[in-house]
């Protein structure tokens, strides 16, 4: 056989092999519908207005709070950006507008944010005292001096955690971490999840909504499955008088080394 | 797409040979050019065996027409690069050799030197034939086991990842083990196709040489005539 013959043939099958890689690699790109549809859609009251009192307020608070909420690396935690200084009462109107025009919300839903509307009035009178201390430093950790299922500001410079909330936090910090295992191929990469979760009276897990996605499907996909594992969470304690919390966290793959 | 954006988590190939650890790498490098090889010379010897037993078709046909060896050689000189021309060669040199030693009683003596000669023709046929086909049954034979040492490596590298983590979950295991077993499913996709093809071309092969026997025998035949 001449050589030209065995270079040709050569071309062909390396040709057809490259082909036959790349005909096995297309396919199961379309097999990342999953994670989406675990993202569950959450109707996020304070989210809303977080951003509305920071476009309005212009008040000291409002331009140091970032738009979208971050928590500070060590305490894993992160909380919702709350109206600190913004008058309630828009606040609440303008959420009931928009949860009605998303969600078509049902009446129970609409009591529901009633009943958190009324813990965050509450909130706001309790933050309004304590402004002058809070507001200026709320940029740093993203998180804002308050959020609404956890009053107390700590990451952006507000009044610390009392010793409750913060046993509370880290008492699930500890259960999701134990039972969270990053897979086995994300171990040594620069990924980032955060997660806000919204924990019932009873410690049960009502929302889940990822606020910031790694990009790495199956690293997404271990947080949501841990989280939905852990469920249900402890209960909230009494003391903190809250029907509902919300809480941030953020998933780096070095949390388990 | 470079390699940096590629979502490993996508489920493809790519994305898996991609975020292996680098021996199983090494190892799907080492398979890749195994297979390449071996579908070249697939691909070489179907040609080349096609057209030895179209030229073996030739030959009868025209041995059957041909009532002397003066004619047989005038068919088939327009195409010299075939193994039935080869046989008509060696015949024609050893008759050659004789008439020019003067030899007027050629025939009683020449026939077995004849037989020799063909003989020999027939086996540098076989092994020019048979060249390469080696590579096919190495390959059948190393693939799964170079694929085999890239997964065994790789469930080494993973129970390795658990200890150090202490977790047994199903999320850091099962990835890992992934990644091992794509080596053993290279070794056997380079594997499977390199032993059909073996057995294969050895059937064929073996036809070959028979059909080149019976052409030797056709020869001898006109030579005695």
């Amino acid at each position: 056989m001449r050589e030209e013959a065995w270079y040709k043939m050569l071309i062909i099958s390396f040709a057809l092999h490259v082909l036959i890689i790349a005909a096995f690699s297309i396919p199961f790109k379309g097999s990342s519908k999953r994670f989406d549809a675990l993202s569950s859609y959450s109707v996020n009251l304070v989210g809303e207005l977080g951003g509305r009192g920071g476009s309005t307020g212009g008040g000291h608070a409002e331009k140091a709070l970032p738009e979208k909420p971050v928590p500070a690396a060590p305490a894993r935690v992160t909380k919702r950006p709350a109206p600190i200084r913004k008058p309630v009462k828009e606040a609440v109107s303008l959420s009931k507008k928009k949860v009605a025009a998303r969600e078509k919300t049902t009446k129970e839903e609409l009591s529901r944010l009633e009943d958190r509307i009324r813990d965050m009035k509450k909130r706001a009178d309790y933050l309004d005292v304590s402004k002058t201390k809070t507001g200026g430093a709320g940029g740093k950790g993203g998180t804002g001096a308050g959020a609404p299922g956890l009053p107390f500001g700590s990451e952006g410079g507000g009044k610390p955690l009392d010793p409750a909330t913060q046993r509370y936090i880290l008492d699930i910090w500890d259960k999701v971490k134990s039972a969270w295992g990053v897979p086995g191929m994300t171990y040594k990469k620069d990924l980032e999840t955060i997660v806000i979760i919204k924990i019932r009276k009873d410690g049960r897990i009502v929302d889940i909504n990822v606020e910031k996605r790694s990009g790495n499907r199956i690293y997404d996909e271990s947080i949501l499955r841990v989280l939905r594992a852990v469920d249900p969470l402890p209960p909230i304690p009494a003391s903190l008088n809250m029907d509902y919390m919300e809480l941030g966290f953020r998933f780096l793959p070095g949390d388990l080394s | 797409m470079g390699f940096s954006s590629l979502n490993m988590y996508s489920g493809g190939l790519l994305s898996l040979i991609y975020s292996a650890g680098p021996v199983a790498k090494a190892v799907m490098l080492i398979l890749f050019i195994f297979s390449v090889i071996s579908w070249t010379i697939m691909f070489v010897k179907f040609r080349q065996y096609g057209r030895t037993e179209r030229e073996g078709e030739r030959f009868f046909h025209a041995a059957r027409e041909a009532d002397s060896f003066k004619k047989l050689i005038t068919i088939y000189r327009d195409n010299p690069d075939n193994s039935f021309y080869r046989l008509i060669l060696a015949c024609y040199k050893e008759i050659t050799k004789r008439q020019k030693e003067n030899n007027p009683d050629i025939k009683p003596g020449i026939v077995p030197i004849i037989e020799n000669a063909l003989k020999i023709t027939i086996s540098e046929e076989s092994t020019r034939l048979e060249r390469r086909l080696s590579f096919l049954a190495t390959t059948a034979n190393a693939s799964p086991f170079i694929g085999l040492f890239g997964t065994v490596w790789g469930i080494m590298d993973s129970f390795r990842e658990i200890g150090v983590r202490g977790t047994t979950s199903l999320a850091v295991v099962a990835p890992g083990i992934s990644e091992a077993l794509i080596a053993t499913a290279m070794g056997l996709a380079a594997a499977i196709p390199a032993v059909l093809a073996y057995n294969y071309f050895s059937g064929r092969l073996k036809r070959i040489m028979s059909r080149m026997e019976n052409a030797s025998l056709y020869l001898i035949n006109i030579i005695e005539k």
